[in-house]
């Protein structure tokens, strides 16, 4: 009886709480009403949520992004039948939130009758903001909306033999700024309107059977994207760099994008609690895209001449994509499981298209061809489960992979200067191994660890010679929750002269604490430090520069904390508190690590560290009127601060006042 | 005292009506008479389904299905010794009971060698069959709370300036791993990261949503191929715009851009910028001003378009 109330205050209590609506607190009688045969439970919380920007506003829409409006928080409706004999439905749950105003919206109903159906949708919608940032990505910028929805409908669902159905859509629209530059590669950048329009659908089919002890499980899928992005010219004239003498007076670019992926799935269970399981999946997605490109331009180039210049590009892309997967476990004893699983994937993208760009004023016609990219991996990894004793427990693993990335620079044009296949092989070999202890109930400790060494990776920040190791302890009586974690792992990438090093560490220690049923507390704090030395190399005045390095560090200091009150069943009071601090690499002025710097190195120092601070506090009120109705009030203040580049800080306010009823 | 006296005779009277003679299950009516606070709210549970369909053997209906035949823990008077009691069991145990049921779909098929079971973290440390916080997957807690009270620095990393949406409720972990373990990842090599959810095609989940960003492009940009968009992203938090790995783009792409031996398809190197590329100029240090289809182009083997 009172075990979902119980469980409900466990939920709010233990969770610090990173926004301030909706609010947790339940209303109403867990137990719900009952009506007709059916059960129901309910709460729909309604209000007002406000906010208030001193600062770059812009910056506060990409991280926060709440408006002023009224809307429906948050609701949840569980309607069951007592029986499990409804006459449309057994079950009904609905859960949403925001909807109506808020900028992440969300909506999931699971309807069903036992032994004839279930359906299942989710329903997303977030407003997304991203300006264009300074010392970030230039003059990039999105305002869109993109919605989301997915639909699973089984039938039979209890029987030897199951059917699915899907359909999931996802949608993107929007004006966002992007740019174009102009007439070659040293041509002065411009910047672009595009009216985002992308849509995605795909509908599924499948069944399921119980054939001699094994269950199959066939689905079809086909996905169909389309993307009909206009890009147009913001404005004539002159573009980003003043001293450039490049000018567009006429540009327009339509380039639609449209295509389908076909696919077959098949999955094969048989799970045996005696000897062995064994499942394998197969997997087969024919990716095929059409494309066109149309993009004309007109202006002066940087020498000041008239020019004008048309692209097209038209052609077909394809992608087969093939992905097998067989997973034994056996069960030597029952104190010992052994997992073996071989993976086999392989990608490739291929088609035709022509890439055609005409120089009106040279009559110049540059030509290019579809670059083939091909991947190939077969993975196999066992992994030991081993328990002997019940308070002791060991695991470890084995596993290889080797991998093909093959290309071809111009494919499909026979006898073509640069036609030449080229193919890089890298062979993983890495080990894992841990141990679990539990010397009393209360107390867990692990600690594991894993070593990897490929011979060739694609990339030099790719994972060559690494290794990682991490515990964990956790302490749990209770209410009393106390847990500390550290997490290391390192890799070095060394080739020759040239390498990158990559050391990241973790560090946490989390405690939440039910003292009494008024009262409960939570925080945690985290140190996420990351470094990485890698070589670079980069043009200064025609001059290639390749001894230098680049050096990035990050030290996070993070810190939650809440408390929560309840006075006498009167009201609910929650405090929360959120940090999250990069001091970088200690330094308080940017300038100081550039003394004696040449090169490019000025310029690297400013980007290796970055500090900033985000802090957000909140506190929240939630005052029971009645025993189906709470009164709530809650307001969250966010302050982002940069050290170096304070144009982008910003303090914000955004606070609400609901009513949480059931009916 | 006196109604636990009832009880247990009321529970010895059922046991005795309409059990299989043999096999020990006493059917879940018998349960209700000890186990009110369990049984009381039952019917809102998924696994109520077994009973209401009444079309199952004794050991796949009602509480018997989990925890066993019921008569001698009756006969008994109660006690977690004479019972399947998950409070007693090792982790192992409380994975194959629960698979028995629920082992045969395409989400659990690596449960056995994750990295969650390997950790002793099986079913009954995130799902609360009797408590659960909502009814829907029967989680202990909200989902969020319930990942991130062990994974303390995720949580941090969600708590940054740029993050996905998990903390404002329109995200869930599980929109982009799975907890109950996955296959190896076609978008690197070996088995890290682990649990992070594959699309159906068995590609990154990051596509699932950024369906733009999938190709098949004339030029593809090798490295979302190779090693995944955590070549250049964080996927949960970042102090970066974009939720980028470093503060400003050219050092990203200089990174792996520097034409370092043995590297790259034709083991000559990432090819290194144009030499027309003076880094002296600020307009080259914002690579994606130009190259603005980074993560693929139908029209551009540079991405500029």
């Amino acid at each position: 009886m009172r075990t979902l109330p119980v469980a409900l205050l466990f939920a709010a209590v233990l969770s610090a709480q990173q926004v301030a609506a909706p609010t947790p607190e339940a209303v109403g009688s867990s137990r719900g009403e009952n009506l007709d045969g059916y059960n129901i439970v309910n709460s729909f919380e309604t209000g007002y949520r406000f906010h208030m920007v001193s600062g770059n506003l812009e910056r506060y829409r990409s991280d926060v992004n709440f408006g002023n409006g009224i809307r429906l928080l948050s609701s949840n409706l569980w309607i069951n039948s007592r029986e499990g004999h409804g006459l449309l439905f057994d079950e009904l749950l609905l859960t949403t939130q925001g909807l109506g105003n808020d900028p992440y919206q969300m909506a999931k109903l699971r309807i069903g009758k036992n032994k004839l159906y279930q359906y299942d949708l989710v329903w997303r919608l977030s407003d997304y903001y991203n300006p264009g940032l300074i010392g970030g990505i230039g003059q990039h910028f999105q305002d869109t909306q993109r919605t989301m929805q997915d639909h699973d409908l089984t039938l039979l669902p209890r029987s030897k033999i199951r059917f699915f159905l899907g359909y999931s859509r996802n949608r993107q629209d929007g004006p966002a700024l992007t740019t174009i530059q102009a007439f070659d590669d040293r041509g002065d950048e411009f910047p672009l309107f595009s009216n985002v329009r992308r849509v995605y659908n795909e509908y599924r089919v499948g069944g399921e059977a119980r054939v001699a002890g094994f269950r199959i499980n066939i689905t079809r899928t086909w996905e169909n994207f389309r993307e009909d992005t206009t890009d147009s010219l913001a404005f004539t004239g002159l573009g980003n760099n003043i001293t450039d003498n490049t000018l567009l007076t006429q540009f327009s670019r339509s380039q639609p994008y449209h295509g389908n992926t076909p696919s077959w799935r098949l999955g094969l269970f048989r799970e045996s609690n005696r000897w062995f399981a064994f499942n394998g999946k197969l997997s087969y997605a024919e990716g095929q895209r059409d494309f066109v490109v149309d993009e004309f331009a007109v202006g002066q180039d940087r020498f000041a001449n008239p020019n004008s210049r048309q692209i097209l590009s038209t052609g077909t892309g394809r992608r087969p994509v093939t992905v097998a997967n067989a997973t034994i476990s056996i069960f030597p004893s029952s104190t010992l499981t052994v997992t073996n699983q071989t993976s086999f994937n392989r990608i490739r993208m291929e088609g035709n298209s022509q890439f055609q760009e005409f120089d009106f004023a040279t009559q110049a016609d540059n030509v290019a061809n579809f670059q083939y990219l091909g991947l190939q991996a077969i993975t196999n990894s066992t992994d030991l489960n081993y328990r002997p004793r019940k308070w002791i427990g060991l695991f470890g693993g084995y596993h290889y992979t080797n991998r093909k990335v093959a290309s071809i620079e111009q494919f499909a044009v026979t006898g073509f200067s640069q036609n030449t296949f080229y193919e890089q092989e890298s062979t993983l070999h890495s080990g894992s191994g841990g141990i679990r202890i539990s010397p009393i109930k209360p107390l867990t400790i692990i600690a594991d660890g894993e070593i990897g060494r490929a011979d060739r990776p694609f990339y030099t920040t790719s994972e060559r010679n690494y290794h990682a190791l991490g515990g964990r302890v956790q302490y749990k009586r209770g209410s009393l929750l106390l847990s500390a974690q550290s997490k290391t792992s390192y890799n070095t990438n060394s080739i020759s002269l040239s390498f990158h090093t990559a050391r990241s560490r973790s560090n946490s220690v989390d405690a939440s604490w039910t003292l009494r049923s008024w009262l409960s507390f939570d925080a945690s704090y985290a140190k996420i430090h990351l470094d990485t030395l890698t070589a670079i190399a980069y043009y200064l005045n025609r001059s290639l520069v390749s001894g230098d390095r680049s050096l990035y560090i990050s030290n996070i200091h993070t810190g939650t904390a809440g408390v929560r009150f309840d006075f006498r069943k009167r009201a609910d009071l929650y405090l929360g508190f959120t940090r999250v601090q990069d001091v970088g690499d200690g330094r308080a002025i940017l300038t100081d690590a550039n003394a004696g710097a040449t090169g490019v190195q000025p310029f690297l120092a400013a980007a290796q560290v970055y500090p900033l601070s985000f802090d957000s506090p909140l506190a929240r009120l939630s005052v029971p009127l009645r025993e189906k109705l709470r009164f709530n009030v809650g307001y969250q203040r966010y302050r982002y601060q940069e050290a170096w580049l304070p144009t982008q800080n910003y303090g914000a306010g955004t606070g609400y006042a609901s009513l949480l009823w059931s009916f | 005292m006196t109604a636990c006296l009832a009880a247990m005779l009321f529970c010895r009277a059922m046991a005795g009506q309409g059990v299989p003679s043999g096999n020990g299950f006493v059917g879940s009516t018998v349960c209700k008479a000890c186990h009110p606070d369990v049984s009381l709210n039952f019917y809102k549970n998924p696994h109520y389904r077994s009973v209401a369909a009444a079309d199952q053997p004794p050991e796949k209906t009602g509480c018997e299905s989990c925890h066993g035949p019921g008569k001698q823990h009756v006969e008994a008077r109660g006690g977690k010794a004479t019972i399947v009691a998950f409070s007693q069991l090792g982790a192992k145990e409380v994975l194959d009971n629960c698979l028995r049921c629920h082992a045969n779909t395409m989400s659990r098929a690596n449960i056995r060698r994750s990295e969650h079971t390997s950790n002793d973290v099986v079913c009954n440390q995130c799902h609360s069959i009797h408590k659960p916080s909502s009814p829907k997957f029967l989680l202990a807690r909200k989902q969020t709370e319930l990942c991130e009270s062990c994974h303390a620095p995720v949580r941090a990393q969600f708590n940054m300036p740029v993050k996905h949406r998990v903390h404002e409720g329109f995200m869930n972990c599980t929109d982009c791993h799975n907890p109950h373990g996955t296959n190896s990842p076609t978008w690197r090599m070996g088995v890290r990261p682990r649990l992070v959810g594959q699309s159906a095609d068995g590609e990154e989940p990051c596509l699932r949503c950024h369906q733009d960003k999938r190709g098949p492009f004339a030029f593809e940009h090798p490295a979302v191929r190779v090693d995944g968009c955590e070549s250049c992203h964080a996927p949960h938090g970042s102090t970066n715009a974009r939720l980028l790995k470093r503060p400003v783009v050219f050092t990203l792409c200089l990174e792996c851009h520097n034409g370092a031996g043995n590297f790259g398809r034709q083991g000559d190197g990432i090819v290194t910028q144009n030499a027309s590329h003076n880094m002296a100029d600020p307009r080259y240090r914002s690579c994606t001003t130009c190259h603005v289809r980074i993560h693929g182009s139908n029209a551009s083997a540079q991405f500029l378009r």
